[in-house]
């Protein structure tokens, strides 16, 4: 009996450690990203600016996401309406569905759906890229001839993408109100003037902004984690394949946790 | 003169103990050989002395200037005067050899586009590439790859270069070349520690022997006494 208090006992005391150091490990990770963030801010506004890198990683991240941006915004659309459509026509509600789809993807679809496919193809690039550099010791190379890693591969990214993902979540939203007025035409009989007139209508300065700042906070959000993912990279070529997984998964959450308090902020300041 | 001095570093990484006190002092235009077993702390010295690592206490001078507690961006002048050799080459894999060694020129100088190539065109006549500037870094064996890595390391013609065993897996013909790129650079007057397990090239090379064994400095003195030494443990390892 008792060395079965003893043993339970012992069990509590090895899961507590367990999870107090899992807990300070966590902490300590989100210090540095942190760290890194600041850093970025601080080598943004000091020389060197690599200005050529940050068009060559708009070209290279914002480019090559278009074909994505456009098969998902183009999905979406045509999904919601089709949805939307069906269900609102129980109630004779069909005359509002380009309102709600329009000021869905407006506020919420486009920047979040944008950005979780950006997150799993930008933001896993990043970070076997940055990895496989650092573990060939491509970083330390760029320590050691006097330049800083933040500066060279760092910022040019994290601003390429805080540039291009609200430009390619606009796309999304405007490809979406374009697969809406499809299945609206065809579906529901509702007239392209009457459709766009609902949507022009209906969708407000603050919801397209809500739709750009979210965009761009999640272009920051992938981009830091995925760069602090890279630069910590170690154990070769497994190293570089846990890293891409863990910047999808971490990212993905960060995006859906700050897409919920920039929602509220929006809807109190515009409520 | 002395242009480096490195004062009592201990660097530990967790429980293990890589140096324990290492000291010594690099002269200008002198080579050093640094030996020791595979896992004493060779490259993890080296990397210390620019800053790649951080030592836990002691004192690293540089013109008896401390440089060891110096931030990065701090570093960045000093590691333009003391360079650093990677072992495998460390070149950047997107990028041509012309634009891997054009590198600390675009960062650190404002030559124009003529000048900068045709300092490469030199450096690549030195280190016996010529022609080769558009390979990337792919195409090139281990042993070109050093060179190239070399090339960009000297390209700003720093005051001390160290080598992170720049003859590692080179056949004998790339070994030669290689110290041979060495000794042309000593004959300029630069100043080199040389990390290596290739005793033959140390001898042909270095000024100065220094052996690191289990984390102190047991060896330090000229190639001839190295040979001759009776010290058992320098006599294990010149026989080993």
């Amino acid at each position: 009996m008792n060395n079965e208090i003893g043993s339970d006992k012992n069990s509590a005391e090895i899961i507590h450690h367990h999870l107090t150091k899992r807990f300070l490990k966590v902490l300590m990770m989100n210090g540095e990203i942190f760290q890194l963030f600041i850093d970025i801010i601080r080598s943004t506004f000091s020389r060197p600016f690599y200005f050529n890198r940050l068009v060559e990683q708009i070209y290279h991240l914002g480019r090559g996401s278009l074909s994505i941006t456009i098969v998902i915004g183009l999905t979406m659309g045509l999904v919601m309406t089709l949805n939307f459509g069906y269900g609102l026509a129980k109630f004779g509600g069909t005359l509002y569905v380009p309102a709600v789809v329009s000021l869905s993807l407006a506020r919420e679809m486009a920047p979040l759906f944008t950005s979780l496919l950006v997150a799993g193809r930008v933001g896993s690039g990043i970070a076997a890229e940055i990895g496989a550099m650092n573990v060939t010791q491509q970083v330390d190379a760029i320590r050691a001839l006097g330049t800083s890693p933040i500066r060279v591969l760092v910022v040019p990214r994290f601003w390429a993408l805080v540039i291009s993902l609200p430009l390619l979540s606009s796309l999304s939203f405007a490809v979406g109100i374009i697969g809406g007025l499809i299945v609206c035409k065809n579906e529901f009989d509702i007239t392209t003037g009457f459709y766009l007139s609902k949507v022009f209508s209906t969708v407000k300065f603050h919801d397209y902004m809500s739709g750009l700042v979210k965009s761009a906070v999640f272009g920051g959000i992938i981009t830091l984690i995925g760069c602090y993912r890279g630069l910590v990279t170690r154990d070769g070529t497994k190293g570089v394949g846990q890293s891409t997984t863990w910047v999808v998964v971490t990212s993905s959450i960060w995006i859906l946790i700050t897409d919920f308090f920039i929602s509220k902020i929006f809807l109190m300041i515009w409520n | 003169m002395e242009i480096l001095r490195l004062e009592n570093i201990h660097k530990n990484f967790g429980v293990h103990h890589v140096h324990k006190g290492v000291s010594f002092a690099l002269n200008k235009g002198e080579s050093i050989g640094l030996l020791g077993g595979s896992g004493t702390g060779k490259s993890v010295l080296l990397r210390s002395i620019i800053g790649l690592e951080r030592i836990d206490s002691g004192n690293i001078l540089f013109h008896n200037e401390r440089i060891d507690h110096l931030t990065e961006d701090q570093l960045k002048d000093f590691r333009i005067k003391i360079s650093y050799s990677f072992q495998s080459g460390a070149l950047f894999d997107s990028i041509n050899v012309f634009e891997n060694i054009a590198y600390p020129l675009r960062e650190h100088t404002k030559l124009t586009e003529h000048e900068i190539s045709i300092k490469i065109k030199d450096m690549l006549k030195l280190i016996d590439l010529e022609g080769k500037e558009h390979l990337m870094p792919s195409d090139l064996s281990g042993g070109m790859q050093k060179r190239v890595g070399m090339a960009r390391a000297m390209i700003l013609d720093p005051e001390i270069v160290l080598y992170d065993e720049p003859t590692a897996g080179l056949d004998p013909q790339n070994t030669l070349n290689v110290v041979s790129i060495m000794q042309q650079l000593k004959a300029r007057g630069l100043s080199s520690i040389f990390v290596t397990h290739d005793i033959p090239s140390a001898l042909s090379l270095c000024d100065r022997i220094l052996i690191l064994h289990q984390g102190k400095i047991i060896f330090n003195d000229s190639p001839l006494q190295f040979q001759f030494s009776s010290d058992p443990e320098v006599k294990k390892f010149f026989i080993s």
